[in-house]
Order: C-alpha cells, then sequence, then structure tokens
C-alpha cells in the first residue's frame, strides 16, 4: 500500500470540533468531564479516551487578532519514537504509514508516553494499556477516509496518498504565505516524515508544538545498545530495569529540553491550571 | 428581502457561493452556526476570493477573514448607509444595472418626506406609520412616471442619494466603532471585485431594524449589480436544517403556505382579501382552499374561503405577544411542539410567568427540556402551579420520513434511517391522530365555527405518509384527480381546477419524487446541482437570474453564465432554469426585460413604495372597491433604511437624538414589572448574545449528547482584556452580569477578540454570550435570556437578543 497522508490544512479549519466527534463515535469513545481550558478549548491533552481535539490558540499584535485553530492528534511519524521504545514490541508501522498500537501485546508501561515528542500516547491505568490514534486503520483498510477527514466540513483535512497530497500541499502554501508570511508545512520532514501533514499559520512552538522534534537520546541507547545486550544476556524483564533507571537519568533532560516536553498543549496546561 | 426583491427568501444557496469573489459576512456567523457554508467559501478562498467580516467579535468564522472589522451591536445600518453613500457620490453603482433593474428612474410622491428621524405619515398615538404618502407618482395608466434621468429631483435615486448624504465614513464611525478608514477599505473592495455575496443570519434581524438593516443589504447589492447573479446575491442562512420549510409552511403568523398573506377580520369575502392582495392571489390562495377542502371549496361557497381563520390585525401575535398574551390569562392551552420557549425566549421573566397562567400545557420533544419542567425550575414550589404538563414523546429527525428545505430552497427527501425508540412518535402521527379524533368529538355539530374540522380534505392515509404531504404541496388537478406535473401546469390551469398546498412547491412530485433526487453532477462548475432535490420555484437555482442578463439577454460575466436568449430557439435557455415572466418573450419586450418579475413594477426596489399595479384607468361603475393585480411588499418602519439605536443603548442617535430608536418598535409594554428598561448609568457595557457550534439553539438536543457537552461544557461570557482589569476579574473567575431584567452567574473568558472601542468619543464595552443553557439536561447552566428585552422588529416581530445594556462584576 503507498504512503497515505492527512493533510490539516489549519488555514481552512474552522475550529468546530466536528472532527473529535466523529472520532469518539467511531471508536467508541466515552465522553469526559471537562471545563473550559482556554479560549473555546476544552481538551487540555490527550487522554485514553481522547484521542484527537482542538487547540485554540489566540495572538493579539499590531492591532490585528490572529485565532489558530489546530486538530491534534497521533502525527504518525515515519520514524516512531514509540515504536522504539515499545518494551513489548505492540507498536508496529504499516506501509501505508500508519503507527498502529497491538492492544493484544500491549503491556501499559508508557515507555511511549515518556518518548513520543508531542506526547500522544497515554496510559489507562485501570485497563493498563497505551491508546492513541489508530489514524482508522480500520477504515482505510476498507477503502473510507478517516472518520474526521469524512466529517470535515469546510474541508480542512484531506486524505490521500502522500505523493499526490504532498505537492499539493507545497501549492496552498504558496498561497497561504502571500498573506502569512510565516506560514510553513510541519511533518514534511519532521520524525522522518508524518502522516499527518501540517500546514500551520505560524512556527510550530506558537502552537505549542516542537520546533524539531527528534528521537529522545535515551532512546537511541535502548533500543541500539541496551535492548540486544540486555535481551541476549538476562532476559527482557531485566532489560526493561536498565532502562527504567536509564530513564530516570535522562528525564531532567526530557524536561529542561523546552521542546521535548513542550508538548501541543503545554501552554493551556498551564492557563488550565488556574481552574 | 420580499420588499426588495419579491420573495422572501435567501437569493443564491450554498453551493453557489464557490462563485464569490468577495464575502461580506455581517450578521452571521457562519463557521459556528452553518459549517457547511465554509466548506463552499473554502472554495472560494482557494480560487482567492477575499472575505469581509463584520461582526461584534472576532468568531470563528472572523478567523478566517481577510477584513475583519469590530462593530458596535446594531449600528449595521449606520456603516452600511455610509458604504450606500459612498458608492452613491462617487458613482461606484452599476449604472445599466441600476437604470434597467431597479426602481430608482421612478419618480417619488412629493408628499414622501423624511424630517428629523420620522418618516411621512407617522402617528405618534398608536407609534405605527400611515404608508399613503410613501408611494410614487403615478400616471393617467395608473402606472409609475419615469424620469428620463437619475438626475431628476423627484426620482427614486435622488431620494436616495439625499437620504443617505447624511451618512459618511465619519459619522458611521463615531456610531459604529468602526475607524473610517477601515470603513473606506471595506468600500472599496466591496465596490471593485465582482461578484460579492453577502451572508446574514440572526446577527443581522434580531434588531428592532432588523428588517432595515437586511433593506440596506438590498439597496447596496441592487446599486452594485450584484443580485441575480452566480457568486452574488444575499444569502440568509436560515438557523435550523428545515428553517426555510416551516417558512414556506407560514411559520410566520401573518401568512399563509406559499407566502400568501392571511385573511385579516375586515376580509369578509375573497373579494375583500382580492382588494387589499391583488388579483394575483386568487389563484393561489383557492388552490390552497381545494388542497384543504376539495370539493367542500367551491364557487358556490366563495371557495370556502369563510373557512379560513381570520387575523386581527391588531394584535400581531408574534411569538413574543404570544406569551404577552398568555401572561394575561388569555390561553387555556399551549400545544408546545419542539420550542424550548423557556430557555428561548427574550426575557424568561415572561415565559416563566405566562406558563403558570394556562390550564394545560403539551409538549412534544425528545427530552423533557426546561419548558416541559418550568414547575420544578430551581426557586419554584410545584405546588403554586396549577398547569398540568403533558409530555408526549417525539421521533427525532432520523426517525421519520419527510422532507427538509435549506437555505438553498432544495426540497430534500429523506427516508426514516430507523424505527422511533419507546412510545415516539413522528410529529405527521401524532398530528394525523390528534386531528381524527378532534373530528370524531365534533361529528355532527351544525356550528359555523366547526365547519372547517369537519370539511377539511384530511387523506395521508390510515397510517399517515409524509409522501402524501407532500403530494398535496405539489398539487392535483381536481378535474382528473392527476398530480400536477410542473409549475407551470399549475400557472396555466384556471382558477378553482387546481388544489396546491404550497403554490410555490408545484412541480415537486409531479413526475415522481425529485426531492428524492440525488443527481450530483454540475455539468457547469457553478454549482448549480439541477438534478439534485428539487427548488422551489420551478427548480431554479438562482432567482432573478435574468438580471445576470444585459438587455439583449446576454450574460454579462461570461465566466458564470447562467441563463440567456437563444434568438434561433426563440427562448430563454440556460444552465439553470430561466427566472423569466415567460420563457418565450424576448428580452426586448416589456415582459422579457423584467428581472424582478414579483415585484409589481417588475424591477428590484431601492425605494420600498407602496404601489399596487393593474388597477383601473377609471373608477368601476359599480363603484366597489377595485381589485388591482398585485401589491408591492411594504416595510412597517420605512421606504429607506435608517439608522436607530437598539431600544438599550449606550448612546443616543447622534442622527437625530429626538427619535433615537425605531418610532415604531414593538416593545412589549403590558406587564412593566416583567419588562424594566436599564438605563447606561447603571447597565454600561453592550451585551450580545448568540450560539456556539458545539450547542444548537435551545439545547434541548444537543445538551444531552455527552460528545457534545465535552466540547463545550459550561456558558460564558467573553470579555475584553480592558474590562477585565477595570472591573478586577481574570479568566476562569466566577461573574455575575445583570440587567434591568434579571441576573446570572457564569465563567470568565477574558479576550483579546473584544476590543474596547470609542462610540462619539466614549470608551465602550461589548461583551458576548452564549445563550444555549438551562436548568435542566445533562449539562445545565443559567440561561443568558433572563437578561435579553423583549423588544421586537415592528415588521417581522423578532425580538432584539443581540443588544442590550449589562452590569459585570466578579461573582
Amino acid at each position: 500500500m503507498a504512503r497515505k497522508t492527512v493533510f490539516v490544512d489549519t488555514s481552512k479549519c474552522t475550529g468546530c470540533k466536528a472532527c473529535t466527534v466523529a472520532c469518539k463515535e467511531w471508536n467508541e469513545l466515552p465522553a469526559e468531564k471537562t471545563h473550559l481550558v482556554t479560549s473555546y478549548q476544552t481538551m487540555k491533552d490527550f487522554t485514553p479516551n481522547t484521542w484527537t481535539y482542538l487547540t485554540f490558540i489566540e495572538k493579539y499584535q499590531n492591532n490585528t487578532m490572529d485565532w489558530y485553530m489546530r486538530k491534534a492528534q497521533c502525527f504518525h511519524c515515519a520514524e516512531p519514537a514509540c515504536l522504539k521504545a515499545c518494551s513489548s514490541a505492540a507498536i508496529h508501522k504499516t506501509d501505508s504509514g500508519y503507527v498502529v498500537i497491538d492492544q493484544d501485546k500491549c503491556i501499559g508501561c508508557g515507555y511511549c508516553v515518556e518518548n513520543c515528542p508531542f506526547g500522544v500516547p497515554k496510559v489507562d491505568e485501570v485497563r493498563k494499556k497505551a491508546y492513541k490514534c489508530t489514524g482508522c486503520i480500520d477504515r482505510v483498510e476498507n477503502n473510507l477516509t478517516p472518520a474526521c477527514v469524512q466529517t470535515c466540513q469546510p474541508g480542512a483535512l484531506e486524505y490521500g496518498e502522500r505523493d499526490t497530497l504532498l505537492p499539493k500541499a507545497k501549492a496552498r502554501l504558496e498561497q497561504v504565505k502571500k498573506e502569512h508570511a510565516q506560514a510553513r508545512l510541519y511533518g514534511e520532514t519532521e520524525m522522518g516524515g508524518t502522516t499527518f501533514l501540517y500546514l500551520l499559520f505560524d512556527s510550530p512552538d506558537v502552537y505549542g508544538l516542537p520546533n524539531n522534534p527528534t528521537m529522545p537520546l535515551s532512546l537511541s541507547l535502548w533500543q541500539d545498545f541496551v535492548r540486544p545486550v540486555g535481551t541476549f544476556a538476562v532476559g527482557g524483564a531485566a532489560a526493561a530495569v536498565v532502562v527504567g533507571v536509564l530513564g530516570n537519568l535522562f528525564k531532567g533532560r526530557y524536561s529542561s529540553g523546552s521542546e521535548k516536553r513542550d508538548l501541543s498543549d503545554g501552554s493551556e496546561q498551564e492557563k488550565g491550571g488556574k481552574r | 428581502m420580499s420588499p426588495s426583491f419579491g420573495r422572501g427568501a435567501m437569493t443564491n444557496s450554498w453551493s453557489d457561493l464557490q462563485n464569490a469573489e468577495v464575502f461580506l459576512i455581517g450578521g452571521s456567523n457562519c463557521a459556528e452556526n452553518h459549517p457547511i457554508a465554509m466548506h463552499w467559501i473554502n472554495r472560494a478562498r482557494e480560487k482567492g476570493a477575499k472575505v469581509i467580516v463584520v461582526d461584534p467579535r472576532f468568531t470563528r468564522t472572523a478567523s478566517k477573514a481577510d477584513i475583519f472589522a469590530q462593530i458596535r451591536p446594531g449600528t449595521d445600518i449606520a456603516y452600511l448607509g455610509a458604504i450606500i453613500n459612498y458608492l452613491l457620490a462617487n458613482k461606484l453603482y452599476d449604472a445599466q444595472y441600476v437604470l434597467n433593474y431597479t426602481n430608482a428612474l421612478l419618480k417619488v410622491s412629493p408628499d414622501f418626506k423624511f424630517e428629523a428621524g420620522l418618516f411621512s405619515g407617522f402617528d405618534p398615538k398608536t407609534n405605527k406609520y400611515g404608508v399613503d404618502t410613501w408611494s410614487y407618482q403615478l400616471g393617467p395608466d395608473q402606472k409609475p412616471l419615469k424620469a428620463e434621468t437619475l438626475d431628476d429631483p423627484d426620482t427614486v435615486f435622488s431620494k436616495l442619494k439625499e437620504h443617505y448624504s447624511r451618512y459618511s465614513f465619519e459619522t458611521a464611525e463615531k456610531i459604529s466603532g468602526i475607524p473610517a478608514a477601515k470603513l473606506k477599505m471595506i468600500a472599496d473592495v466591496v465596490a471593485k471585485a465582482k461578484p460579492m455575496t453577502v451572508l446574514y443570519a440572526l446577527g443581522m434581524t434580531q434588531h428592532t431594524t432588523g428588517v432595515q438593516g437586511i433593506r440596506a443589504y438590498a439597496v447596496m447589492q441592487l446599486l452594485l449589480g450584484n443580485i441575480g447573479k452566480a457568486g452574488g446575491g444575499i444569502n440568509a442562512l436560515r438557523g435550523e436544517p428545515n428553517v426555510q420549510g416551516s417558512t414556506d409552511m407560514a411559520n410566520l403568523f401573518n401568512n399563509l403556505p406559499g407566502y400568501l398573506p392571511a385573511p385579516i377580520s375586515t376580509d369578509k369575502t375573497l373579494r375583500d382579501y382580492l382588494v387589499r392582495n391583488g388579483s394575483i392571489q386568487e389563484k393561489p390562495l383557492v388552490a390552497l382552499l381545494k388542497a384543504w377542502f376539495g370539493d367542500q371549496a367551491n364557487k358556490d361557497n366563495d371557495w370556502g374561503f369563510a373557512f379560513l381563520p381570520k387575523l386581527n390585525p391588531a394584535t400581531n401575535a408574534t411569538m413574543v405577544k404570544v406569551f404577552e398574551l398568555m401572561e394575561k390569562g388569555q390561553f387555556k392551552l399551549l400545544f408546545n411542539i419542539g420550542s424550548n420557549s423557556l430557555v428561548s425566549i427574550p426575557n424568561r421573566q415572561l415565559v416563566r410567568s405566562a406558563l403558570t397562567k394556562l390550564d394545560m400545557m403539551v409538549i412534544s420533544d425528545l427530552f423533557e427540556v426546561e419548558t416541559a419542567q418550568f414547575w420544578r425550575e430551581p426557586g419554584v414550589n410545584p405546588a403554586d402551579i396549577q398547569t398540568e404538563v403533558i409530555m408526549f414523546p417525539a421521533a427525532f429527525v432520523y426517525e421519520k420520513e419527510g422532507s427538509l428545505t435549506n437555505s438553498s430552497r432544495w426540497i430534500q427527501w429523506k427516508d426514516a434511517a430507523i424505527k422511533p425508540l419507546g412510545e415516539a412518535k413522528p410529529d405527521l402521527d401524532m398530528l394525523d391522530a390528534l386531528f381524527k379524533k378532534v373530528r370524531r368529538l365534533y361529528a355532527g355539530s351544525t356550528a359555523a365555527k366547526d365547519a372547517p374540522i369537519l370539511k377539511a380534505r384530511w387523506n395521508y392515509g390510515e397510517e399517515p405518509q409524509a409522501l402524501k404531504v407532500l403530494q398535496e404541496l405539489n398539487g392535483y388537478d381536481e378535474r382528473t384527480g392527476k398530480l400536477l406535473p410542473t409549475l407551470a401546469d399549475y400557472l396555466k390551469a384556471p382558477v378553482g381546477s387546481v388544489s396546491t398546498g404550497c403554490w410555490i412547491y408545484a412541480g415537486v412530485t409531479g413526475n415522481g419524487n425529485l426531492a428524492a433526487r440525488r443527481g450530483n453532477t454540475d455539468p457547469s462548475g457553478l454549482g448549480l446541482f439541477n438534478n439534485w432535490s428539487f427548488a422551489w420555484p420551478g427548480n431554479i437555482r438562482i432567482l432573478y437570474n435574468r438580471a445576470s442578463c444585459d438587455l439583449n439577454g446576454q450574460p454579462v460575466d461570461p465566466k458564470r453564465k447562467l441563463i440567456w436568449w437563444d434568438a434561433a430557439k426563440n427562448l430563454w435557455v440556460g444552465n439553470d432554469g430561466p427566472d423569466v415572466v415567460d420563457k418565450t418573450k424576448a428580452p426586448d419586450t416589456p415582459e422579457g426585460k423584467l428581472a424582478f418579475r414579483m415585484n409589481p413594477e417588475g424591477v428590484g426596489r431601492l425605494f420600498a413604495a407602496k404601489y399596487m399595479s393593474g388597477l383601473p384607468q377609471t373608477p368601476p361603475a359599480d363603484s366597489l372597491p377595485v381589485i388591482g393585480i398585485r401589491p408591492a411588499g411594504l416595510c412597517v418602519d420605512g421606504p429607506l433604511p435608517e439608522f436607530y439605536e437598539p431600544i438599550e443603548s449606550p448612546t443616543v442617535n447622534l442622527l437625530h437624538p429626538l427619535v433615537s430608536q425605531n418610532p415604531a418598535a414593538l416593545i412589549l409594554s403590558g406587564s412593566p414589572g416583567i419588562q424594566k428598561r436599564g438605563k447606561p448609568e447603571d447597565f454600561p457595557y453592550v451585551l450580545t448574545t448568540y450560539g456556539v457550534v458545539e450547542h444548537f439553539c435551545a439545547g434541548g438536543v444537543t445538551r444531552n449528547i455527552p460528545w457534545l457537552n465535552e466540547l463545550m461544557p459550561e456558558p460564558f461570557v467573553e470579555i475584553s482584556k480592558n474590562l477585565a482589569q477595570k472591573v478586577g476579574v481574570k479568566e476562569g473567575d466566577k461573574v455575575e452580569v445583570s440587567s434591568a431584567r434579571g441576573k446570572v452567574t457564569v465563567y470568565c473568558l477574558v479576550t483579546d477578540r473584544l476590543q474596547t472601542y470609542q462610540v462619539n468619543g466614549k470608551d465602550t464595552e461589548t461583551i458576548g454570550m452564549p445563550w444555549s443553557w438551562g436548568f435542566a439536561s445533562l449539562s445545565p447552566g443559567p440561561s443568558t435570556n433572563e437578561l435579553t428585552i423583549a423588544a421586537l422588529d415592528p415588521g417581522a416581530g423578532t425580538p432584539e437578543y443581540k443588544v442590550c445594556l449589562v452590569n459585570l462584576r466578579r461573582a
């Protein structure tokens, strides 16, 4: 199957949140208790039951108001940190570019949570499983478009083959740039090129996204050195202990490295804390 | 719209929005309240179209705008007047269009005056206008006199020029708070890029000057030559999926289906009715009576005219008025179907008090909405309430078959997806059972008042079928019992030989159920989709499309060809159905030129004059009142739009301080204890109210859907950062908002999307609140209509939800 892409054109998004409902409906996810966080945003972060939500960023300068709306969900990276981090080989990547958690294999260890540069997966502490956007793999493998794309009325979401959509996204960018000089694509090269490709009005950090998302260093150590050795020498369980220690060691770096923990909703979390 | 163009409907369609070069979105937050609009607007934006949004708040729609102007709520006519003035003063109008397709050249009566804020004919005792002076100078043939040039001092055009000469950008800035430079920028864009379309919704209508605001759009669009064209028009976005359909079916109190005027108490006979409304209404009214009463309506009994209820014109029974009368004890029973009045009517105290005066209320809804349980609202003692309340479980939209008519006038059929749950019933089943039962109870009665019930032709089947209703609306040839194939068959049939339940729907089921058509091809690429459902009238997709052609009948916009005159065939043809008097009449014939055939003058009306076409040249010998052909639609508060302040306003009218507000506005006055009016000293801030995309109207359905509640879990008030600082509140605080009529406590959003602005040199604040909450449901919250005022537009009866005065403090 050719590489797929969902082009998220935020210049067309009207923040209607229908994608959130479509996602919950298709995936049979329950509603959660929410409050206004800031602006019209009511979901602070991903949860095991919220795989996509809208962020609202208000920016006022030079007597001009900008209100940026962005649909957040798993980016489905070409080089997924979660996959590399997974202790139970529960995460795999499809040829079409989807990054999928196999719930039968997931043990809820949370390494994917720790290592995703976008803070996407969340572990359900009761079920001991990690959850995130599946990209509606069950729909697209049956020739349907993802639920969010299907429902998007303003046409901000478009699903198709990457080879078709990437040039289209670039052409749209040129058009948008005439009025918004800072506009750019996000996900063309980030994390090896993400399946969800964004057109943003401004730099990623304005949206609370990492400007240069990367694979955590500890993860390279784990994947490329510790795990092969550990698995060979003392078995998986012991290796997990080792990586736990390493994880703690590197954690300091995660928090201070603004890009890595500065999730898509980072700014809102701060404001949300007022409640 | 009707007094301007002849039909009270959105001129173009959703899918036509893709053809616009410029959008003026004023009084509509379509991204939130009509999300599908953005689908087509985004297509136009992709092609380079520009979007102008004028709104009291920076909305989700505004986030997609190229130009945004924050306006003080209720001052639209001030800025539109300034744009009209600019177009006229700088000759930026479409001269050919104005000369040929508007009433610009017609001469206005010398008795017409506008002085110190009042049009001629005002009666201060009744607060109503006599409209006789708002007329044309008539020739001996009883037709309006036409001047040689626009500059003739008597012309509509000269009156227009004079009227709007008072509206400069600077004056408009002082009134509206929009900087003059920005207004000029908007005017320049509007004047140059064509076609431009206007989108409006409740932001424009929910004012005591609602009708006149739309008229201002009409005047501007006629001057610019944007009506009747693909990508142009005035698009009145209808609130619910079937608002257009329900309006077609006469949900306005003074209509009968198909926009026929309702008879009034002085209409003793059909002739009396025709004297007032013109002979043009004879056929549709008789066809309606035939649809309702069949053979029981015949020539011998005046076509059953006596069966129709007659309005008391002094009562003006709009929705709010009904509750006012109910509060006075005039009603015993309220049958409340799908309306959550206790949340949605302005000044909730009125509804709260009125419902207690009923003997019984029957409520049909999906959920036990606030209105259904008014007797146990917090603070109310159920023992004090005598009203008996009966709840009918209603079927949801997906549980019943039928048609919905959207803003594009597309009558779209749908099947039931699932059977109603539990004991729920579709409305049709409920009303059918109720009527049959009532009729049995009246059996044998000889009282005249019971005749309509006993003689009605009620035949939708043992198990009622919605298709039979649609077929009744389509109409039958009563001589053969066959469905009318097309609108043309209805039009050419003799009076009394055909029936239609709604004449504009003729043709919808004549050749199969065309409302169920789903052909989604679009050969012209103009978004006409002629084979998708059926658009009234006669499947015309863009109204007044004759105006898209020049005098020779050829399209003026080669990229957007709707119709044209085919000289070889001697016929109007095209991509769309031609909206012409007669398809065989050439463009140079008197009929072939008429672009607005539903108006008695046949042209678009810049000046909404009183006029009846077809009056005889000499009085008839029998000395009976004469019957003309077609009367013009009138606005009861003036032939030209004039700016008036809202009923509760932070300032006085800069143009005429002594007549600050619309002198004809209807203000609930019979209950002074309920309807108090606030002064700016006590209530310094301007409140505007609205819906949000996450909830629908009064929230009766949506607040019971958990997935929507998590998207917008609570009501809020939005305020500017300046105001937050001034009153000492921050985002997330609870604040109390109060008006002269009530107070509520809600969550506070502090935002840059509202800015402090200047009104006549004084800092002014607008605050915003959504209104979709009430005390019941899975997501209860205070109702904003606790604060609003029951003041109504005199023509449409629409309440001024969009403006009232409030105060705000930390709770």
